[in-house]
């Protein structure tokens, strides 16, 4: 990547392990022991690309968001967004992104849709007729026109998320930074704003996007690599399809034969990588329902076993590609 | 600097905005400045005329030394809550983190939370005023070059309190005990409801230290036709209260922000 629009070097992160009153104390006490959320964080995402931060709940990748819009700092490590430096000139740092977090709280409940925009929008820069062109462009592409002067207090979840993305595009900032997007939103407009990311905003623009997301299909689907994020370190990255090969994935086979005994059950069962078998009886045969670690000789050796004294009574054999969730669990040792 | 003004601006009208949604808050904070003028007219009623609530030697009504602390030291409480008030709403929610996602300045946010308080605050003194004159205020002698300076320079003094109270509420995320001892020390201490010289002499100290004791000073004056010059003293000690103070507490709101960011607790409330 010659031409990085973000970079994350070597980033720790933690927090007090106690918070409130009790924390303070400890802390004044010099005794304040902290809980490790980040482990030596480093990635690069490119200009114009849509790099996904996958993982489970409470894996990291909402801090490492906040980490780049200075809303956190970290103990150790550097980051630059468009070449400039978080830490040292926060400021610049901030006039390139756009922020969509996933607290849906973030508006004032008792303005309009419109008046929390315009008061964003003055905080970022914007004013006057600028402003206003900027407000009907955004509330245009997440289809909140109508809405534009009802409370935010009266919008459903889906609402507010589509607003708060309404908001992180106000800047027309260079890197967006999405915290579950589709979080809250109904199957049509999160689709909708999936293509919105894809097609307009990266593909259309040639916005950089960093996108967080616990949903596998959705970082499959939209990014051009994904970091896979699990207990504070990046365990895999890469682009998704080079993941289910890089990662060793699960490889499922279906294999139908005519008849089954223990005999080929034990040999099955002793096959290099064999990780889970379910027999399932069908009027075409007993279907075996196979999962092997992807190594070599495995696929020969579950061949061998499937036949009887050297007669195949093989009737069909597929293999299942491996699904993204097969990648996640494993890279995570869920 | 255009952008500053018009960031400035933004929260202005925010601030005004989310005032007027609640219009019964709103009409009751108005209906209750007429509750407290004419609890002042009775209470003046029971004590008599006295040199001591005057700076000429003459004797003056209770009503006139006690209207006019009341209708200012609303400036300290504006100060004292807005600044804290605004950073506990943002907490409350959600949006401090976005705003302090924006390429703003913190000395933009936080001085301007407090500009519709402060605006508020003038309007609501002004009928405090309109009204404690028909009950018999005299405001036949005001020096309004002396109230004007004095407003300024009150403005000026008791916002960096309220700046360090908004410091205060971004760590331990409550602004309860902030509010009542500000108010409890300011009707006490800085001689709202009694002559500062009426107290004990360790207490006249801590009065005379207090930035509302000379804004008082100074309004009370300004209400008598005393120029400027005849409270320099007064003046001057806001002033030099407000150039140490003010720089202090920008500095610690900025220490605060900075402990919230490394201990991950900007959005906790």
């Amino acid at each position: 990547m010659t031409d990085p629009m973000l970079t994350v070097e070597h980033v720790d992160k933690s927090f007090p392990a106690t918070q409130g009153a009790a924390g303070m104390l400890r802390s004044f006490l010099g005794n304040s022991e902290r809980h490790q959320v980040l482990f030596d964080v480093s990635l690069s995402v490119g200009r114009g690309e849509l790099f996904g931060l996958l993982g489970p709940n409470g894996a990291g990748k909402s801090t490492l968001l906040k980490l780049l819009a200075t809303l956190i700092v970290p103990e150790r490590g550097r980051m630059t967004i468009g070449g400039v430096d978080v830490l040292r000139d926060p400021i610049g740092a901030k006039r390139q992104i756009g922020l969509c977090t996933s607290d849906e709280r973030s508006f004032y409940f008792r303005l309009t849709a419109r008046q929390n925009l315009e008061f964003f929008g003055a905080l970022v820069g914007l004013h006057g007729r600028q402003l206003k062109q900027r407000i009907d462009a955004c509330i245009d592409l997440v289809d909140l026109r109508q809405d534009l002067d009802r409370r935010f207090g009266g919008f459903s979840s889906g609402m507010k998320v589509r607003l708060t993305m309404a908001r992180a595009l106000l800047a027309d900032p260079k890197i967006l930074f999405l915290d579950e997007p589709t979080r809250a939103v109904d199957p049509v407009h999160a689709e909708e704003l999936r293509a919105l990311i894809r097609r307009k905003l990266v593909d259309g623009e040639g916005k950089t996007v960093v996108l967080a997301t616990n949903l596998l299909e959705e970082a499959w689907q939209l990014c051009d690599r994904v970091a896979v994020v699990n207990r504070g370190r990046i365990v895999a990255l890469g682009p998704p399809r080079e993941l289910d090969v890089d990662l060793h994935a699960v490889m499922r086979y279906r294999v139908t034969i005519d008849e089954i005994d223990d005999d080929l059950l034990a040999r099955t069962r002793t096959v290099p990588g064999f990780r889970d078998l379910r027999v399932e009886r069908t009027e075409q045969g007993v279907v075996l329902h196979v999962e092997l670690d992807q190594l070599d000789g495995a696929l020969a050796a579950l061949m061998r076993a499937v036949s009887r004294d050297g007669e195949p009574t093989l009737r069909d054999f597929r293999p299942i590609e491996a699904e993204p969730v097969d990648v996640f669990r494993k890279v995570t040792d869920q | 600097m255009t952008a500053t003004i018009a960031k400035t601006r933004a929260i202005f009208i925010r601030d005004a905005l989310v005032t007027f949604s609640y219009p019964g808050n709103f009409a009751l904070s108005w209906l209750g400045i007429i509750v407290e003028v004419v609890i002042a007219w009775y209470i003046s009623k029971l004590i008599p005329p006295s040199p001591k609530f005057g700076s000429t030697g003459l004797p003056v009504e209770y009503f006139q030394f006690v209207a006019v602390n009341t209708a200012f030291v609303r400036f300290q409480s504006a100060a004292l809550n807005s600044f804290a008030e605004s950073i506990r709403d943002a907490q409350l929610t959600g949006t401090l983190e976005i705003v302090l996602a924006t390429p703003t300045r913190l000395p933009t946010l936080v001085l301007s939370s407090a500009v519709w308080s402060f605006t508020y605050t003038m309007l609501q003194t002004i009928v405090y005023l309109a009204i404690a004159a028909f009950f018999g205020l005299s405001l036949s002698h005001i020096n309004l070059v002396t109230a004007l300076v004095f407003l300024i320079l009150t403005v000026l003094a008791v916002s960096p309190l309220g700046v360090l109270a908004a410091a205060l509420a971004m760590v331990i995320k409550k602004t309860g005990p902030i509010e009542w001892i500000s108010t409890s020390t300011a009707q006490l201490f800085g001689g709202v409801y009694l002559p500062l010289t009426a107290l004990p002499l360790a207490l006249q100290l801590v009065g005379w230290i207090l930035p509302i004791t000379h804004a008082l000073n100074g309004f009370r004056a300004a209400f008598a036709g005393v120029p400027v010059s005849g409270v320099a003293g007064d003046a001057i000690w806001l002033l030099v209260a407000s150039a140490v103070l003010m720089p202090l507490s920008l500095w610690m709101f900025a220490r605060a922000v900075q402990k919230a960011r490394v201990d991950g607790t900007l959005s906790m409330y």
